[in-house]
């Protein structure tokens, strides 16, 4: 985390003892240890509450069945088509994300010219990463609404085009994982020594090769961050899919092209199965809404550990840290 | 190598997007149905059954949102089919409004209060304000003041009952105003002091207390009877005369026996 | 012709490939701009400015919009949103304050006060409330804060004493501020965590070698430091809760009220609607020719306040800028 070390505490005896302190400043000790301690102890209850209610409501066939229809929520099934909506959004998004990501990163760290086309660059990537995710879904809403864009969900009888589709919540989903990858990898290309391009460019190479050919494969681990970033901030996000994936409960497929007719149609992620199933949404279903929050918080945590396994592994093999820090 | 690795990645998406296609369902002739959420269970349950029976000819899409919502996506082309829980009033020229089934209106309370009775003027006192506190309502067990349930404005549930229970009075300003019936049905089981209304099929899932409206019990025998007071009837509704894949589905909940036994097993069948 | 695109690019194609793929980016973001202020149109066409002002009966007003159809009159346009705008206000700028204060106590504590066994665990805990999605924050909030808030903190007395104005459920401002300042403290702990890892430890030894103890030491040279680091987590923590939407239309009671200070304790328990909370209970009716621009003028708002946000922050971190630590 600290990139100079911090001075090798030596004892008792080089720092004062808090006895000696005032008592103002006794009282700033106590009330910095409370914050940091009751902190840890919000995040331990939280997860095993989590875990505690998880366990207590999770079967793995949860997993594999899909949800149904029923007078009675208890026969509801469990939440197979949610999951997978979370993994296509995941997909589409990052899809998308990743190659815009690039180019722009690469661009503003390689070439940058006219420097106010990087600072436009840089300043909307900082606005797209500031807007809530309540006004992407909404923004994503009035584009997909329109009739140039209704190959993209579904017209309904009387000429109203739905505007909710996988495709219109994945392309929204993007521009929450941009500004991750975006700035991982500025950073990362920006820690790239110049002598690595300068002796690129000895051998005869032009500035894109480079790029291409060195630059890239170093930063490789800087990309890998901001994209699991992106993932565990598109996972998460419910406003989106809640305004923008049109809520049906099964994924329902639109037209007749298989691939495209999925991205057409609508469905349901976890993060709406959740919402759906706690008293803010039918309010029937308590024990579903814990055991697929258990696995979304799953999710998290893994996604959590690869980072971290992923700054460590960067940190050892070229003793740059990633981009990041602490969080 | 690369090319490997981009082989690889495309067929994980493709494997992904295989499952995923075929675990979908894929026909023809779509209908949208949007609006009331206190008959959208029923109408859920008459769509699954009529897929069942008819497969592959209609797929059915259902949203909720509460009877405006669906009475203005249906004007405005937006579904082809909005489920109705009120009376069609005035402003609904151009629209076609099928019956489906009836349903009555019942008051609960929460299941620790066991109030069994309540008198016409009793329910308009309560639910206008003009008693606060359980004290004032005779057989109510619990203490403190009265919390009251209402619905938002779009709900069809919420014009009936006005117009069936309330001898037309509104709900009074202060009282939390739930967006569906399962969210009212929530809010009246956590709260000790809560009372509400719901529908018939609602209301006796068990965990609330039903509350007899002047000596009459709330359930599908009185409903059916004419004895209760307050029944309301469940209206899918169509811009103009329903066509296609819309009028074989209502065609169906009208005729077919095997429609009539699902709205005959929580609901009351019309005439 | 995949020959000749396969092959490298010549690097003015690359530049101007990558440059116009940027581009996009900035041109999205001006699209998300005009896009939400025209469906917000009417609302401006019909009140003006004073739409964010208050007077009006918000519910009303909202339920004459949901009921309008085609071309619905000028008056049921009318719009009043100031306790929208109002309840934002309260809920964010608490839980900001509020979070701030926890966040540099427990960073002093990180970084300063702990030792390495306490830190290590520390520091992956406040990573893990980070991460985890919202919707899980407002399912313990609905499922468990609320009733306990409900049924065990308010008295009866309290619930009388508002009854003719309010109905007190638990779920209401004090539940949407410890559930907000939870979520948005790892944020700014992790910025100011790396800004206070930054300051090069000599300064802080030479405090304490003219006779400072360690704690004061931080708060008389560290803190000042990196005030530009506390400005930008201010306003990153701001960014995060006026954007929070499902969370706080889960616990924040479902009514638009305006609490009122001089309620006292009750003031926590009184229920409030934000900008946010409101485009996720009215997101049905965004297709609606009435509620539709409703709802895009809030979401414009939070957009502009957003846009504001980062200027704001620009400009406040400017005259810092003579310190020259990073961050």
């Amino acid at each position: 985390m600290s990139t100079v070390a911090p001075p090798a505490s030596s004892g008792r005896g080089r720092r004062s003892s808090p006895m000696s302190w005032r008592w103002g400043d006794r009282l700033a000790l106590a009330a910095a240890w409370i914050a940091g301690i009751s902190l840890c102890v919000i995040a331990a209850a939280i997860v095993l509450y989590m875990g505690y209610r998880g366990i207590q409501y999770l079967r793995p066939g949860l997993l594999f069945s899909r949800p149904q229809t029923s007078a009675d929520q208890a026969g509801s099934g469990g939440f197979l088509d949610p999951l997978l909506g979370t993994i296509l959004l995941t997909i589409i998004g990052i899809a998308l994300a990743l190659p815009l990501a690039l180019a722009s990163a690469v661009w503003v760290a390689e070439y940058g010219r006219p420097s106010w086309l990087a600072r436009v660059v840089e300043s909307s990537i900082e606005v797209v990463a500031g807007t809530p995710d309540i006004v992407i879904a909404i923004f994503g809403f009035a584009v997909f609404q329109l009739s140039l864009l209704a190959p993209f969900s579904f017209t309904a009888e009387g000429g109203g085009v739905f505007g909710r589709s996988f495709i219109a919540a994945g392309t929204m989903m993007s521009l929450l994982a941009l500004p991750s990858i975006y700035a991982a990898t500025r950073d990362g290309l920006q820690a790239v020594p110049g002598h690595q391009r300068e002796a690129a460019f000895a051998l005869g190479k032009t500035r894109i090769t480079t790029i291409r050919r060195v630059l890239i494969p170093s930063v490789r681990s800087n990309i890998a961050t901001g994209v699991t970033l992106g993932i565990s901030r598109i996972i998460g996000s419910t406003a989106i899919v809640l305004i923008l994936l049109g809520s049906t409960l099964r994924i329902e497929t639109e037209g007749a092209i298989p691939g495209i007719n999925l991205l057409r149609g609508t469905g349901s992620s976890l993060t709406t199965y959740v919402y759906e199933n706690s008293p803010a949404g039918e309010g029937n279903a308590p024990q579903k809404a814990y055991a697929a929050a258990f696995v979304l918080l799953i999710f998290v945590l893994l996604l959590n550990l690869l980072v971290d396994r992923i700054g460590r592994a960067q940190e050892r093999s070229t003793g740059l840290t990633v981009a990041g820090g602490v969080v | 190598m690369h090319r490997i690795r981009r082989l690889s990645v495309a067929l994980m998406v493709a494997g992904v997007v295989g499952v995923a296609a075929p675990v979908a369902a894929n026909a023809t002739s779509l209908v949208t149905i949007s609006g009331a959420t206190s008959s959208y269970p029923l109408v859920s349950l008459l769509a699954a059954k009529y897929v069942k029976l008819h497969p592959g000819k209609v797929r059915f899409k259902i949203a909720q949102g509460g009877t405006t919502v669906g009475i203005n996506d249906v004007k405005n082309g937006h579904v082809t089919i909005a489920d109705v829980a009120q009376e069609p009033t005035g402003a609904d020229a151009g629209l076609d409004f099928y019956p489906i089934a009836k349903y009555a209106i019942c008051v609960v309370t929460n299941k620790a209060n066991t109030l069994s009775n309540l008198t016409p003027s009793e329910v308009t006192a309560i639910f206008t304000g003009k008693i606060k506190t359980w004290s004032g309502v005779p057989g109510a067990t619990a203490t403190g003041a009265i919390d009251v349930y209402s619905r938002t404005a779009v709900a069809g549930v919420l014009t009936s009952f006005k117009s069936l229970l309330l001898e037309g009075k509104s709900v009074e300003p202060s009282a939390t105003e739930e967006a569906t019936e399962g969210l009212m049905r929530q809010g009246v089981e956590s709260d000790a002091n809560g009372i509400g209304f719901l529908s018939n099929y609602q209301a006796n899932k068990g965990g609330l207390n039903s509350v007899s409206y002047n000596g009459v019990a709330c359930n599908q025998t009185t409903a059916a009877s004419g004895q209760y007071a307050g029944v309301s009837v469940f209206f899918e509704v169509t811009k103009g005369p329903a066509g296609g894949g819309a009028a074989a589905f209502i065609n169906w909940i009208d005729k077919s026996p095997a429609a009539k036994k699902i709205i005959a097993s929580q609901w009351i069948l019309i005439g | 012709m995949i020959e000749r695109l396969r092959k490298p690019w010549p690097d003015h194609r690359a530049e101007r490939t990558l440059g116009a793929v940027s581009l996009l980016i900035g041109v999205g973001v001006v699209a998300m701009i005009v896009f939400v202020v025209i469906r917000a149109w009417p609302i401006f066409q019909h009140n003006g400015l004073s739409w964010v002002l208050g007077g009006g009966d918000f519910e009303t007003e909202v339920n004459k919009m949901t009921a309008a159809t085609t071309n619905p009159p000028a008056a049921v346009f009318q719009l009043r949103a100031w306790p929208l705008i109002y309840g934002t206000v309260l809920s964010s700028g608490i839980a900001v304050v509020l979070g701030l204060a926890i966040a540099v106590l427990s960073s002093v504590f990180i970084v300063e006060l702990a030792p390495a066994r306490v830190s290590r665990v520390v520091i992956p805990m406040v990573r893990l409330l980070a991460s985890v999605p919202s919707v899980i924050y407002g399912l313990i909030g609905i499922l468990v804060l609320v009733p306990f808030v409900g049924n065990h903190i308010i008295t009866t007395h309290e619930k009388a004493s508002v009854q003719n104005v309010v109905q007190l459920t638990g779920a209401g401002l004090g539940v949407t501020i410890v559930i907000l300042t939870i979520m948005i403290t790892p944020i700014m702990i992790a910025l100011i965590c790396e800004a206070l890892s930054s300051v090069p430890p000599s300064w802080s030894e030479g405090a304490i070698a003219l006779g400072l103890n360690p704690l004061r030491a931080v708060r008389a040279v560290t803190l000042k430091a990196i005030r530009p680091a506390i400005v930008a987590a201010a306003v990153l923590a701001t960014a995060r809760a006026l954007g929070e939407a499902v969370m706080i239309q889960m616990v924040s009671g479902g009514k638009t009220f305006s609490p009122k200070p001089v309620d006292g304790l009750v003031f926590f328990f009184e229920p409030l609607r934000t900008l946010a909370s409101a485009i996720v209970d009215y997101r049905e009716g965004v297709g609606s020719p009435a509620l539709g621009p409703a709802v895009y003028s809030w979401a414009l708002l939070l957009l502009f306040s957003a846009l504001a946000l980062s200027v704001t922050g620009y400009l406040v971190k400017l005259p810092l800028r003579k310190y020259q630590t990073r961050g």
